[in-house]
């Protein structure tokens, strides 16, 4: 394989669902015997890109956007409907075995682990199902053990395992066979900022003493500015964004939340300050935002608690989920470089 | 090939691990279906005391056939247990996609994932049985005769695990598979008495259809000297095309299943 | 409270029971295939052990085959399934919230049963034209019928607090499916299912007798096969009620001292 070979290869992938219509009770389930009926779904429609070996890309998108299901393509669970799909250079599909062997998977919150096993054991299974040398693996369960702090984890079946933990003892199972290629998915849901920062230290670690390729799905925005260089956005089975993360911090990282609890519910129209606006509001709760850039948290706070009688309010990043919703409205559709 | 051996081994041994770890549940689960089977022979030997032969077989002769189908079903008890819950375990939890992002073939894992104690008291209890008649039919000890037996148990084996699996590949269209998989595998029950005792139609079915016959009824009449013809042979072929005819169904399914997800 | 709201109260759970069991209707269709399967192998089984006696422990072939499929048409209606209750709610650790309920426990639980008995029998149904197409012979005096009811709702309910004192095990073991198999195992043997009691050798008759088990399908049963005279309705129905009131009054103590095991492990 040459050097500078893509370490991913999409183009024009398509993935269409047939799911069979059921009528409920016996005569519905005997009537889809005989003539059975199918809906058409079209998950991922045209989808192309291509990652380079040794780079991080976040892979986002709303649940049901596709990204799943592109995974899935990507470590050869699904065959493709149409289009082209390159992994190392491989078909993921047709060549499953020789593909598996370079890749590791992280399914969130599914693992991958043995339940009643004590984590050790999983691990040496694993190593032996993917055949890592003894030798090498037990370099690797050393290094594991120091920079994931597996210590006293390794004699604990997974059942016992706090959340945190069990992420912890997934990645070591992931990449214990050196995998060229990662997906991630969801790899810090749930967890606690110290945790999260540990586990985002290790990837990135990895990836640069070995120059793994790594596809990351999340809705952590902190996961995204700390590994991610690139991103490429999906919704409904389309790429909509693909590039630098700067550019969409420039685009909307300029945007703040702002929440507030009120003693009573918002019974008139606010008057605002120029650049802040209301996006939600529920009984005694309101959610606001507003442009940094142009108007200042206290600035807001202030023009609120002048109008309502305010107990508590947060301030908050923008998260993915509202970004991707204002690219896919075409809130700002210059921002496409695709 | 190898591999896989010291795989499954492994595999095997993590297994007893966890096992040996809750003490009671593995003896209480081991000895459960031995109460099961012990409660239709104790039938057997009720009605028995009362008459000398059942359709010209005696109770030991019974027994032999009871004990036949009982090791038989037990190598699929304990082996190929996870065929049961493919549906519901795997596939609907979408713990399958694992198996196939592994560089190991996804039905050996599925297998090899969970050996089932609960078989090891129908595999002992089938033994003795078959032992026990042996010896009170005073049947000769020849090797042809002790070979032909542990084949017939073996393809018994293979004739269970083949149906199973053939009817556990539907879930990758229904994901709940268990009734058609108990649909089929209850069909067993009749292998448990000689088929001559049956309509020609039900021994034709158990013969040709489901051919649980070939684990009970044909090796034990051919180890007492019946005649039923030169069906006392086909066992192993019968078995051997069965698997056959199941792996490319699961790989048709396994097929249809990439093609949907779950 | 009125005793008929009370008991309105409770009733809602027997209709839930009807409900629930519905919605599973392909296991519905399955346990009845299970059970014509083992109707078929009875009938060839039993018409090969009267080719070789007219009688059989002073039963003749129609009257063990009445019995047989009978016996079968019934089998598994009156358990409760405790056990099974008892470990689900233990693992997912609902045990505590059901406690709290303002109503009892295990009335909640029986009035619960008593509705899955009532559909149990009549999902059977089809089962009994399968028994009538094999040659079932259904006697023809009225009070069988009404002896046969009685003695299954007292049989069905004595098995009810004696599981409910069985199912006090899925306190102390953490999986409670081996034990299932086999107190299963036990009860279809020594319930009669598979053989009326009577052929059993008299010792083991005797064991039976002292057993629970045949209470949901022999005593029952055999009412409708012939066997027992109407005539003895009266004193079966008396030891029947003794075993229900011998038995609730235990299950309740026991199950007060697994609770409390439980709550001492802090489990």
């Amino acid at each position: 394989m040459s050097q500078n070979q893509p370490a991913i290869e999409v183009s024009h992938l398509r993935k269409v669902f047939h799911i069979p219509q059921r009528d409920p009770g016996l005569g519905g389930a005997v009537k889809a015997l005989f003539r059975p009926r199918y809906a058409e779904k079209v998950a991922v429609d045209d989808i192309s890109f291509s990652v380079p070996p040794g780079e991080i890309v976040g892979y986002i998108g709303v649940n049901g956007a596709g990204k799943s299901t592109t995974i899935k393509m990507l470590t050869g669970i699904l065959a493709p409907t149409a289009g082209l799909v390159r992994v190392l250079g491989r078909d993921p599909h047709k060549e499953r075995v020789a593909n598996a062997r370079q890749i590791g998977v992280v399914f969130g919150q599914r693992t991958q682990l043995w339940w009643d096993l004590a984590l050790v054991e999983s691990l040496n299974l694993i190593a032996r199902i993917y055949e890592v040398e003894p030798k090498r693996y037990k370099e690797l369960l050393e290094q594991f053990s120091y920079t994931l702090e597996l210590g006293e984890l390794l004699a604990k079946p997974v059942r016992q395992m706090s959340l945190g933990q069990k992420m912890r003892a997934e990645l070591a199972a992931t990449l214990i066979h050196e995998p060229r290629v990662v997906y991630l998915d969801e790899p810090t849901i749930g967890l606690d900022v110290v945790v999260k920062e540990k586990i985002r230290a290790f990837i990135k670690e990895q990836n640069r003493a070995k120059g793994t390729t790594v596809v990351l799905t999340t809705h952590d925005l902190g996961d995204i500015e700390e590994l991610c260089s690139r991103v490429i956005i999906i919704d409904a089975g389309r790429v909509i964004y693909d590039g630098p993360l700067a550019t969409i911090r420039e685009r909307f990282g300029k945007y703040r939340g702002i929440t507030f609890e009120t003693a009573r519910p918002l019974e008139h129209p606010l008057t605002l300050p120029p650049g802040a606006e209301v996006v939600g509001q529920e009984e005694r709760r309101l959610e606001l935002r507003f442009d940094r850039t142009r108007a200042s948290a206290s600035q807001v706070a202030a023009a609120v608690m002048g109008q309502l009688e305010v107990l508590d309010f947060s301030l908050s990043e923008p998260d993915l989920t509202s970004i991707v919703k204002q690219i896919y409205g075409g809130a700002l559709s210059e921002a496409r470089p695709v | 090939m190898a591999r896989y051996a010291s795989l499954y081994g492994l595999f095997l041994l993590q297994r007893f691990k966890v096992l040996l770890e809750y003490r009671l549940n593995f003896l209480i689960g081991a000895s459960s279906t031995v109460f099961v089977q012990a409660a239709g022979i104790a039938t057997l030997w009720v009605v028995m005391r009362q008459v000398p032969s059942l359709n010209g077989w005696s109770f030991d002769e019974l027994l032999l056939v009871y004990g036949l189908l009982t090791a038989s079903r037990s190598i699929e008890h304990m082996f190929a247990d996870n065929l049961w819950t493919i549906g519901r375990q795997y596939i609907r939890s979408g713990g399958f996609d694992r198996f196939l992002v592994r560089p190991i073939d996804p039905l050996f894992h599925l297998l090899a994932d969970r050996f089932n104690h609960d078989g090891i008291g129908n595999f002992v209890i089938g033994t003795l049985l078959v032992v026990s008649a042996w010896a009170s039919l005073g049947i000769p000890l020849l090797p042809l005769y002790v070979l032909y037996a542990v084949l017939a148990v073996l393809s018994g084996g293979a004739i269970f695990i083949a149906l199973n699996l053939l009817t556990a590949t539907t879930a990758f269209w229904i994901v709940e598979s268990v009734p058609v998989t108990r649909a089929v595998h209850e069909m067993h029950e009749f292998a448990k008495y000689p088929l001559s005792m049956y309509h020609k139609g039900i021994q034709a079915a158990l013969t040709w259809l489901i051919p649980y016959g070939f684990a009970s009824f044909y090796p034990a009449s051919y180890l007492l000297g019946r005649d039923v013809g030169w069906l006392v042979w086909a066992g192993p072929a019968v078995a051997l095309v069965l698997l056959l005819v199941a792996y490319r169904f699961w790989l048709f399914g396994l097929r249809h299943y990439s093609g949907t997800g779950s | 409270m009125t005793l008929r709201r009370l008991l309105s109260r409770y009733t809602g759970f027997s209709g839930m029971a009807a409900k629930e069991f519905l919605a599973y209707n392909i296991w519905f269709w399955m346990n009845l295939f299970t059970s014509a399967v083992a109707m078929t192998i009875f009938v060839f089984f039993w018409k090969a052990i009267y080719a070789q006696a007219d009688q059989i422990a002073g039963l003749g072939f129609q009257q063990t085959l009445n019995y047989v499929l009978l016996a079968q048409v019934i089998a598994g209606v009156g358990e409760s399934g405790i056990l099974w209750t008892f470990g689900y709610q233990l693992r997912e650790g609902r045990i505590a919230l059901e406690l709290l309920r303002p109503l009892d426990f295990q009335g909640m639980l029986y009035a619960f049963s008593v509705g899955n008995w009532l559909t149990g029998l009549l999902s059977r149904t089809p089962l009994l034209l399968l028994a009538l197409l094999y040659g079932l012979q259904p006697p023809a005096d009225p009070l069988a019928y009404a002896c046969f009811a009685v003695s299954f709702f007292l049989g069905a309910s004595v098995m009810f607090f004696f599981e409910w004192m069985l199912g006090c095990f899925a306190f102390y073991t953490t999986e409670v499916w081996g034990l299932g198999v086999t107190l299963f195992a036990i009860q279809l043997f020594f319930s009669g299912t598979l053989i009326p009691l009577d052929m059993m050798p008299e010792g083991l008759r005797l064991f039976a007798q002292i057993l629970p088990f045949h209470q949901i399908v022999y005593t029952p049963v055999s009412f409708l096969a012939g066997i027992t005279p109407v005539s003895q309705a009266p004193q079966v129905f008396l030891g029947q009620v003794a075993w229900i009131v011998g038995l609730a009054v235990a299950s309740r103590w026991v199950f007060s001292r697994a609770v409390r095991a439980v709550t001492v492990q802090g489990g």
